[in-house]
């Protein structure tokens, strides 16, 4: 198992080096694993450099809409319904989908991590009741919490993040949970409570670079799902403010225009499909390398 | 424990989950901004018809007395009624109902013939072309959201074949030819992502099966393999499939809300996100409360199902 603690593995300011040595070896040896690589480094660059590789100011209008067809010199993408460059809008769409998928992670996985940890850890009636609340979790659909959260809160970026986040708590806190269980019986646990560490250290210093693996691995496959699910609340019109430009939000504007300027809609959803697509490959890559079970609860 | 205690536990857990559900949908539409009275009279009104009106909604009570009063309805049925039509909230559930489960559950049937065969096969010829071109195939899946491949749909088929609807649903008592046609492409749309995912634990339940020592003990009696793969092997890969079916039932309905939108059929979807652009909140509340409802019965079913096709299954052992 190598996903369990070495100790001889080395740390580089308390990451563990072995993971990384593992995933490295895995890219050179499976293709996938390569294109996962080259799709997520060619997003995270258009996305972190949009403002500087965007041909166009991304709401500049010409006023002519639907004015230029896909493929022309001046807009390699088209322009929109307003005559908006679709490329540049696409760029600044990638920091959308990115901020929120990765957000929206990050809520969902340190709020799962922490009630995870909690439950594992201490057992009995905090288990029970924190375990009870994750399963009422489990037991109702994403979309109709983050259309509730959403309708609620309002429109926004932060909104977004948590209503799509919040279906991920209960992942991370089974993930964390059932893998604290696992090794909480092994000798170096024992060693550590027997040599008087508290609590705390023993939950960050002991427990939690077991539990790293699973979750990054769980990390990655939520957040090529939060991005669908980024895209799907801008599709109906409850996702971040209508005029931002995001993947989901520039698909459904272009939906009505389908039969005059089949781009608007298409070139979106292909962008979607191949990040997302470069982003569970990526996954699938890391599973392979930390020899991670697919976890049951998809 | 026996199987009447371990029904029995399973149905207070689902009472407990209900209540859950209830207590937090009534409080999250109550603190969606805005005073229900006021929206209802729209503009300027004086406070004396704002009051009439909030003494007749119920809403001059105290919140506790409103949500016992709500319980109360609940118990006995009644849902309320849509603050922009007056209509009773069951009554337009029932009227979408229709085209969302058609939807719904062809597209439940449609992931399960893509990706049952292609989970085993690729199991079966693992590192094979076959397993290369299923587990391609399930990747795509996995990555494309449902509405947009409505819309790739609608422009690839509905504008070549002028016989298969891209828009609005038709009854099935107008007919089972129309109705099939009508609900074939949002099926699509919804069934291939789910689809990718089952196709992806049918394989990894399959190639574990396979490494089991009873299938390697049936193959060295000499059974044909066939047999091995289909009496011995299924059915215990399909175990963790049919355990989680509650939870893509999640997927599924996640994925026919933005669907409909696409083919502009009048259904679940269409009917919540129009109450709450519409500020409806009888409608909003009624519509989550019918789905959660939906889905804690659809987990005890799975349940059910599960007890079924693992008759080695302890009741109430580890969770």
């Amino acid at each position: 198992m190598s996903s369990r603690f070495d100790a001889d593995a080395g740390k580089v300011f308390g990451i563990r080096t072995d993971l990384l040595e593992q995933f490295i070896e895995t890219v050179r040896r499976d293709l996938k694993a390569k294109v996962g690589v080259v799709i997520v480094t060619l997003f995270l660059f258009a996305a972190v450099f949009a403002p500087e590789l965007a041909p166009h100011d991304p709401m500049a209008q010409d006023f002519i809409p639907l004015s230029q067809p896909a493929l022309s010199a001046e807009t390699p993408l088209g322009t929109d319904s307003y005559g908006r460059d679709l490329l540049s809008r696409l760029m600044y769409g990638a920091r959308i989908s990115l901020g929120v998928g990765l957000g929206a992670v990050v809520f969902g996985a340190v709020t799962g991590v922490v009630l995870g940890l909690l439950a594992g850890f201490y057992g009995g009636w905090i288990d029970d009741v924190l375990m009870r609340g994750v399963d009422v979790m489990w037991a109702f659909p994403w979309l109709l919490i983050a259309i509730m959260l959403v309708s609620i809160f309002g429109q926004g970026v932060w909104n977004v993040v948590i209503a799509v986040g919040f279906a991920y708590i209960d992942d991370f806190a089974r993930i964390t949970r059932g893998e604290v269980l696992s090794i909480r019986e092994e000798e170096y646990m024992l060693a550590a409570e027997s040599v008087g560490l508290g609590d705390l250290e023993i939950v960050f210093e002991e427990v939690f670079p077991n539990t790293v693996a699973p979750i990054i691995v769980q990390f990655t496959v939520l957040v090529a799902r939060a991005m669908l699910a980024e895209a799907t609340l801008s599709f109906l019109g409850l996702g971040v403010k209508p005029s931002t430009p995001t993947w989901g939000a520039l698909l459904g504007q272009g939906r009505d225009f389908i039969t005059q300027a089949w781009w608007i809609s298409i070139i979106p959803g292909i962008l979607i499909m191949i990040t997302v697509l470069g982003i569970n490959l990526f996954g699938d890559a890391l599973r392979d390398a930390f020899d991670v079970r697919e976890v049951d609860a998809e | 424990m026996g199987l009447r205690t371990y029904l029995l536990k399973r149905l207070v857990h689902a009472v407990f989950v209900m209540f859950f559900v209830v207590t937090v949908v009534f409080a999250a539409v109550r603190s969606i901004p805005g005073d229900p009275a006021r929206l209802m009279l729209g503009g300027d009104v004086d406070t004396e018809t704002l009051n009439a009106l909030r003494a007749e909604l119920g809403l001059d009570a105290p919140l506790y007395i409103q949500y016992l009063r709500w319980l109360g309805r609940l118990l006995s049925g009644n849902l309320g009624e849509s603050i922009r039509t007056g209509e009773p909230v069951l009554a337009s559930l029932a009227q979408v109902a229709g085209p969302t489960l058609s939807i719904a559950g062809l597209g439940m049937v449609i992931a399960l013939v893509i990706a049952v065969p292609t989970g085993i096969l690729s199991a079966v010829k693992r590192y094979e072309i076959e397993d290369y071109l299923s587990t391609t195939v399930g990747f795509f899946g996995i990555s494309m959201p449902a509405f947009w491949i409505g819309i790739v749909l609608i422009l690839l088929i509905g504008v070549n074949v002028p016989a298969i609807p891209t828009f609005g649903y038709t009854p099935i008592n107008e007919g089972v030819v129309a109705w099939l046609s009508s609900i074939l492409l949002p099926a699509f749309a919804v069934g291939f992502p789910y689809g990718g995912i089952l196709m992806r634990m049918m394989r990894s339940s399959m190639l574990e099966v396979l490494n089991e020592d009873y299938i390697r003990t049936a193959q060295a009696k000499g059974l044909p393999t066939n047999l091995v793969l289909f009496k011995h092997g299924l059915q215990n890969a399909l175990i963790p499939v049919v355990t989680l079916a509650g939870i893509f039932l999640a997927v599924v309905l996640g994925g026919v809300v933005a669907v409909e939108i696409v083919f502009g059929i009048r259904g679940l979807g269409r009917l919540l996100i129009g109450s709450i652009n519409r500020r409806d909140f009888p409608m909003i509340q009624g519509t989550v409360l019918v789905i959660a409802f939906v889905f804690v019965l659809a987990n005890i079913v799975v349940d059910l199902l599960y007890t079924m096709i693992n008759p080695r299954i302890k009741y109430g052992g580890g969770d």
